[in-house]
């Protein structure tokens, strides 16, 4: 048997051939199996799904109106409540409080240990030195009784926002009103 | 030794060569040929069977093969395909489902699952007592009729997973638990008036499942839910307080609607009494005629949108209002005679006397229906049947449901006793969902809209038509809220919320005229005064004088205690917050009334 280059060459392509053939088979073989997992996964989603389906309806009946009337009727007695247990503010709030009588003990008052957050910031400018004169900046004080006020607003703002947005939301007829009309 | 016995054997054949040896040996020839072919045609059979095994191997690999190049088989669509239900579901305005799909187990006798012999292992009434163990309430004699009779069908529907698995346990083949898609209503009897129900050949009746049937099963309305306007919480509270009224004044029936006043918005429609769309039995649809001679309706009979009755005092002050629009009334200190009326030998009276003379505010606060006939008298037939025209009372409610009435409506021109009688709600029969309409434009600034059912965006929400002026509008509120608030419908009154509203109590038409003791008494009420945005009505038919309604029939002791009960419970779901140092300013209607109001 006397190998020619061309016959080398030959039996080299068709070995290249044959091994790039069953590399692909393989491949389709390994994609195939896993398409097959996602459709059994599929599957299973489906039937969790369907299992979800039947307890929400199972949930939704075993507490429907009727059924939670009966226990309301049985077991709590809540009834709908009357004006006066509504509150309009943090006002009206606060003005449930009683002031506090003679020999009361002192209220407990709750203090957090505020790291300012421009103190970082205030070393920071403290370290800058001009480099013409050579002096420090003079001006980080004031930015920084500046910055604290600035940091402590957006808070009261807050404050005064959502005590204004309560009132807004016990008023919410006002508003719609005001599109109809 | 072989070849001895084969040199004896051959001997005798080569030694003399006559016939007799002859024919022994050609037989003996004959019997190797066929020990030979045999053996042959043993080999070519066992080739064959081998072939045929190789055949089948390669057949299997090359299905492998086949397999493993082009995928399992091609799946019907995608996963969401088959979740998708086979009829949409039906959900409230807040997304919480009141109508879905539900596969349950159910009982099937299926007599050709043992194909010979007798259907059943067991014998019937062996099967029939296995079968009471699990389902007590089932009836015996006609559970053995059906296992007997060897036809196939139901014997339950909507089993429990475990019970379809103790009916297993039972072991016979002939009891089938098929998973069935079927229609579920999670919550009850609740609103089923709006939901309606769907039959054994999947279609929907009555409710909302009759009106949205086209789109239940279509691709897209299976896909996405279908939103109602209903909100199930005041549904519910709606329907519990109508039915403890209804049970408190031994009334026949009761009905019930919460409107939005800016959209028209139904969040609420209750007919009492009910059926459960879940157990749907044959006489909740239809009446024995001698029932329906009685004036009965069966319990699936919508009395919101379907019954129509002439609704009474309610009317007044949607009279007044055309009246303070047409101008016909300036001033509402100006004060009309009492008297009892004679016109066209017909007498209007009042159930009491007032005095001798009743202003506009008085007039309402009292009912008086003498005084209200003049105002609709002076106001004219034409303006008042234009303005109830305008208000839709001509026509079938405005609403997706399938049962709408028809008004009892005289068409042509309104002789002078039909404007009187119809300016205090009679000589005029319209569903309450009509008067419901009608006081959303009475209250919301004077802009009718027709009633939905179908929760609407806010694009969505029509402009609707301009019945009333703004003017009129405002006015009115202070005249509702004046009514609760001083005259007959104080007991709806509900502290904090600003109710504001108009009793009616409407003698029923029988044989032979009215029937004094059989009254259709409806509280029409909105709320809150200051900014209205809802219209609530109660109604119940047919009310007792009983110990709790202090044996009054009319709608002040029954009705209108359904809304200063149902106020309270829907306020808060719907935003509104109960605020007594609100109201809605009547200091100038104040000294209309003397001493601030003392009436009953």
């Amino acid at each position: 048997m006397n190998l020619t280059s061309d016959r080398v060459r030959s039996i080299g392509w068709i070995s290249v051939l044959l091994v790039c053939g069953a590399l692909t088979i393989g491949l389709t073989l390994r994609v195939n199996a896993v398409k097959s997992q996602v459709a059994d996964t599929e599957k299973r989603i489906v039937g969790v799904q369907q299992d979800i389906d039947f307890l929400q309806t199972e949930f939704a009946t075993r507490s429907n109106q009727q059924a939670l009337r009966e226990l309301n009727d049985l077991e709590f007695g809540y009834k709908a409540p009357i004006a006066g247990q509504y509150i309009e503010g943090e006002r009206q709030l606060a003005a449930l409080g009683v002031a506090p009588g003679p020999g009361a003990p002192a209220p407990i008052r709750y203090a957090n240990a505020e790291v300012p957050a421009d103190q970082g910031a205030g070393t920071a400018l403290l370290a800058m030195v001009s480099p013409v004169t050579g002096a420090v900046a003079a001006s980080t004080p004031a930015a920084g009784s500046d910055a604290k006020p600035a940091g402590r607003d957006p808070e009261r703002e807050q404050l005064a926002r959502d005590a204004a947005a309560l009132g807004q939301r016990l008023a919410h007829i006002e508003v719609a009103e005001a599109s109809q009309q | 030794m072989n070849a001895a016995a084969l040199n004896t054997y051959s001997r005798p054949e080569m030694a003399t060569p006559v016939a007799i040896p002859m024919t022994v040996s050609t037989g003996r020839r004959k019997l190797v040929n066929v020990r030979q072919r045999s053996l042959l045609v043993a080999k070519l059979r066992t080739l064959w069977v081998l072939g045929v095994f190789a055949l089948v191997g390669v057949c299997a690999l090359g299905r492998i093969a086949f397999l493993g190049v082009t995928g399992v088989t091609p799946r019907h669509g995608s996963i969401g395909d088959l979740l998708i239900p086979d009829r949409g579901t039906i959900v409230d305005r807040n997304g919480v489902p009141l109508a879905r799909d539900f596969r349950v187990y159910s009982l099937w006798f299926n007599p050709k699952a043992m194909t010979e012999g007798s259907s059943l292992i067991h014998s019937p009434a062996e099967v029939a007592a296995g079968l009471l163990r699990i389902f007590p309430d089932l009836d015996r004699a006609e559970l053995i009729a059906k296992l007997s009779s060897g036809q196939p069908g139901y014997l339950r529907k909507s089993i429990l997973p475990e019970d379809a698995n103790k009916v297993h346990a039972l072991g016979e083949p002939a009891l089938e638990y098929p998973l069935e898609a079927t229609r579920f209503y999670p919550q009850g009897s609740m609103a089923a008036h709006v939901l309606g129900y769907v039959d054994s050949y999947g279609k929907g009746k009555v409710g909302m499942e009759q009106a949205f049937n086209d789109q239940l099963v279509s691709a897209e309305g299976r896909a996405a839910p279908s939103t109602l306007s209903i909100d199930f919480r005041v549904q519910g509270a709606l329907e519990e307080e109508l039915a403890r009224g209804m049970q408190l004044s031994k009334a026949k029936g009761a009905a019930g609607v919460i409107l939005d006043v800016d959209t028209g918005e139904i969040l609420a429609l209750a007919s009492l009494p009910s059926f459960d769309p879940n157990h749907v039995k044959p006489n909740d649809m239809v009446v024995t005629p001698a029932q329906a001679a009685l004036g009965e309706v069966p319990n699936g009979f919508n009395r919101v949108t379907n019954q129509v009755y002439e609704l009474g005092s309610t009317f007044k002050p949607i009279t007044v209002a055309a009246a303070l629009d047409a101008g016909t009334i300036t001033d509402l200190s100006r004060r009309w005679p009492a008297a009892p009326l004679h016109v066209g030998g017909f007498t209007i009276h009042d159930t009491h006397h007032y005095g001798a003379s009743l202003n506009v505010l008085e007039t309402l606060i009292h009912s008086s229906n003498i005084v209200t006939a003049q105002i609709a008298d002076e106001l004219g037939g034409v303006r008042l049947k234009k303005t109830m025209e305008s208000l839709g009372m001509n026509e079938r409610p405005y609403v997706e449901l399938p049962a709408r009435g028809f008004p009892i409506w005289a068409s042509g021109e309104w002789p002078r006793l039909r404007t009187m009688t119809v300016g205090f709600g009679h000589g005029i029969a319209v569903t309450p969902l009509h008067l419901a309409s009608a006081y959303a434009a009475l209250v919301n600034g004077g802009v009718w809209r027709p009633a939905t059912l179908r929760k609407l965006g806010p694009s969505e929400v029509p402009a609707g038509r301009r019945v009333f002026t703004a003017a009129t509008s405002a006015r009115i509120r202070q005249l509702l809220r004046m009514i609760v608030e001083y005259g007959t419908g104080r007991k709806a009154d509900a502290p904090g919320f600003r109710v504001g509203g108009k009793t009616g109590s409407a003698e029923k038409p029988g044989a032979g005229g009215y029937r004094k003791h059989s009254l259709i008494a409806t509280f029409a009420a909105a709320f809150p005064m200051d900014k209205p945005r809802y219209v609530v009505i109660s109604m119940m038919d047919e009310p007792q004088a009983t110990e709790a309604t202090s044996f009054q029939r009319t709608a002040a002791w029954n009705a209108a205690p359904v809304i200063a009960r149902v106020v309270p419970r829907i306020g808060p779901l719907l935003g509104i917050m109960p605020d007594e140092t609100r109201d809605i300013d009547v200091s100038d209607l104040k000294p209309l009334i003397p001493g601030g109001g003392k009436e009953e």
